[in-house]
């Protein structure tokens, strides 16, 4: 635990600074697994306590969720979509990994301050506790939700788990970016927990999770001022490629949108995915590694 | 190959060719908002408003620690102490200069951070081993270990949230001493906690010492400094102003805590009715002195200057050992004597005397001019005058109580008349602190 910037390797050489610098996070980062082990589990045990129903609550919100908008969206508004409480849980459970992942991580620096001024660790555990643990939820919360899936969609569920694996992968490491900026960023702006409510109001919404991208474009066309908001949204493409193997691709034919089986996501939604996940993994830890040089005077 | 060079990399060998700590040019600075703008909406309308001062926690300190030396940093509240052993312990980046540490850190600045209330001590154990820097294998290792000294068995699988503020912090401390690192990094931990409790700790810390790692405590015990290590640090509002041997430092300190310890002159411009304008010590026979043997009787003569037409005041002296500790306080009042009145610029001289029956040791004298109740302050000199009481025989301590001793039943031998044995003289002072601090 030294000051990276004045290791010289065995050999003599001083590589350069950044990526000295870079590469010494990294291994710290590697170094602190224990400890990032020991916050999920913590953050897992911290939850379930004194419930007695345990993991089950965090399959309760999914479930009503999914309960109230088939409701609506099948008895009332009419979103023609095959099985629509299939294809909403399909793209839920994603949203609410990422929305819970990002609602954990605003407060851990900021509600860690007493750790985070005592003791030195690297300061990324604290927002990628809250990723890995939902994580785990969300894996949990698939393995009970793939029966149903199975029962509605067919077998292609489970012989396209790879494809939801890689879905997975990709999301998290999109999701840690995101986790790390937020909470670097409300260390100096504490009115992002405020605003933070209607953010993930407006973007989910603005994330084709209710209803199918394709039924959108076919509407309104694909020239659309909103088509275009639909996909540069980050969210719409994860959403997308989650959903194709779980649920199936919906598009659009003459009066309306048909769902397909499960099937492989295409490769330009993956690779559009992959873009944005590596991008925002990059940008989000290196804006969190240059705030976290001033998080103990901050809070 | 790749393995060792990684860890390397990441510092956690140790090269003995150089020093443990190196700490140079060391500048740290903490922007102090007057009205900090911490939201979007306080941002946008005082973006220009905002105003801070910059406020030099550390300023340019220097200095080098070799492996296997014990250093004490010691200075007043808000001196740079803890910023300190903040940037040591990498919790802070420096804004200028370096710091660079050689060898593996912990550092316990605070025990038991990082509990959570709702988990077990047993899953408390792991959490807060792995924050610092444990892994499991370690902790599994010295598990029982830390469950003994915490002294915890029966509340193992209990919500540290219900234990008591004691058994919290002995269970931070058990934890925290498990960690074997090359250099220690403690701040006042040793504060909290009962007598056997630190007790404890000491015993861990020496042991630590003796193990020859290297050690750095930040306190304000100054006999834990003077027992646990062989250097201290001064710090004076962020600068360096002591670097060297224990007697020396801790010396240096007292007098400054002394010094900052006296009351401040009022600044009200009501008090300026009166002006100290001399204060000396006069030995019996009126020659000046400063350094004198115990319970020599002296005269503290004060010179006053009344600025306006004063009333009757009153005239107080208050001596203090260097530390600060209060030793005796007279008002010329308490003796029937009132000063003045005095007309605008009239002098008077106030002779004092008094018998000074202390022991060795350095002495500081206050003097204050208040109205006749006491009430209000008109003149204030800190740290006036000062005398030294040499050593001499025949008593070791703070207070002269002019004891005699006999022989009633049995043989004795009357010493020091140059017929006897060599110990006639008390014992130095530091040995005896430092054995008061061993027993």
């Amino acid at each position: 635990m030294t000051s990276p910037d004045n290791v010289a390797l065995p050999d003599g050489s001083v590589p350069g600074r950044r990526f000295r610098t870079g590469t010494a996070k990294l291994i710290e980062l590697w170094r602190a697994r224990e400890l990032l082990g020991q916050l999920v589990r913590k953050e897992l045990k911290v939850r379930y306590k004194n419930s007695t129903l345990g993991f089950f609550w965090s399959m309760l919100t999914p479930a009503l969720m999914t309960v109230v908008f088939s409701v609506i969206f099948t008895q009332v508004v009419i979103i023609d979509v095959e099985d629509f409480a299939a294809f909403f849980i399909a793209g839920y459970l994603l949203w609410q990994f990422f929305q819970n992942s990002c609602q954990g991580a605003i407060h851990s620096i900021v509600g860690n301050g007493d750790l985070v001024k005592k003791v030195y660790f690297p300061r990324e555990v604290l927002p990628l506790s809250h990723v890995l643990s939902q994580l785990i939820h969300l894996l949990l919360a698939l393995a009970v939700i793939s029966p149903y899936l199975i029962y509605q969609r067919g077998f292609g569920v489970l012989l396209h788990l790879p494809a939801t694996l890689l879905a997975v992968g990709l999301l998290t490491v999109f999701t840690a970016g995101v986790a790390m900026w937020f909470a670097a960023t409300n260390v100096v702006f504490r009115d992002l927990q405020e605003l933070f409510v209607v953010i993930f109001l407006v973007w989910f919404y603005a994330t084709p999770v209710l209803y199918p991208l394709a039924l959108v474009r076919d509407q309104l066309g694909a020239g659309s001022w909103l088509v275009t908001a639909l996909q540069i949204n980050p969210m719409t493409w994860f959403v997308e490629v989650f959903r194709t193997p779980l649920y199936g691709a919906v598009v659009a034919v003459p009066g309306g949108v048909e769902s397909g089986l499960p099937a492989w996501p295409p490769l330009v939604s993956l690779g559009i995915v992959t873009v944005w996940a590596v991008a925002v993994l990059v940008i989000g830890y290196a804006l969190f590694l240059r705030g976290s040089r001033t998080f103990a005077k901050e809070i | 190959m790749v393995g060792r060079r990684l860890e390397r990399f990441a510092g956690v060998t140790v090269d003995p060719g150089r020093p443990a700590i190196v700490v140079d040019q060391l500048t740290e600075t903490f922007r102090l908002h007057h009205e900090r703008p911490s939201g979007i909406k306080e941002r946008l309308t005082r973006l220009r408003r905002s105003s801070y001062t910059d406020f030099d926690a550390l300023c340019e300190v220097s200095f080098t620690i070799e492996h296997g030396e014990s250093v004490a940093v010691i200075g007043h509240n808000g001196s740079g102490k803890s910023t300190l052993l903040k940037l040591l312990a990498r919790i802070l980046p420096p804004d200028a200069g370096r710091v660079d540490i050689n060898g593996r850190v912990a550092s316990l600045l605070e025990l038991g951070a990082g509990f959570h209330g709702d988990l077990t001590g047993r899953e408390n154990i792991y959490l807060n081993g792995a924050i610092l820097g444990l892994d499991k294998a370690s902790i599994d290792e010295r598990f029982d270990e830390i469950v003994d000294v915490a002294g915890i068995r029966p509340l193992l699988d209990t919500a540290v949230r219900t234990y008591s503020s004691g058994l919290y912090v002995r269970l931070g401390f058990a934890i925290a001493v498990t960690v074997d690192p090359d250099i220690l990094l403690v701040d006042e931990v040793l504060a909290v906690g009962d007598a056997e409790f630190q007790q404890r700790s000491l015993e861990r810390m020496r042991g630590f010492r003796e193990a020859g790692k290297t050690f750095v405590l930040v306190s304000h015990d100054l006999e834990a400094v003077r027992e646990m290590c062989d250097r201290v640090i001064v710090l004076d509002r962020g600068r360096l102003a002591f670097d060297g041997p224990v007697s020396e430092g801790v010396e240096l300190y007292r007098q400054r805590v002394a010094a900052a310890a006296a009351p401040r002159a009022p600044r009200r411009d009501d008090s300026r009715r009166v002006r100290i304008e001399d204060v000396s010590l006069m030995s019996a026979d009126g020659t000046p002195v400063s350094e004198i043997p115990p319970s020599a009787t002296m005269t503290l003569r004060i010179v006053l200057r009344a600025l306006s037409e004063v009333d009757v005041c009153s005239v107080g002296v208050l001596i203090a050992r260097a530390d600060g500790t209060h030793l005796y306080e007279v008002h010329t009042t308490w003796q029937g004597v009132g000063v003045g009145p005095l007309a605008s610029d009239q002098d008077a001289t106030v002779d004092v005397r008094f018998s000074a029956h202390l022991l060795a040791g350095h002495y500081t004298i206050t003097v204050s001019v208040t109205d006749l109740t006491g009430r209000e302050t008109w003149a204030v000199a800190a740290d006036a005058a000062r005398f030294d009481i040499a050593p001499a025989p025949g008593g070791a301590g703070l207070v002269d109580l002019a004891a005699t001793t006999a022989v009633s039943d049995g043989p004795a031998v009357r010493l020091g008349d140059g017929t006897g044995g060599s110990v006639t003289g008390p014992i130095p002072l530091p040995r005896l602190q430092r054995r008061r601090a061993q027993g």
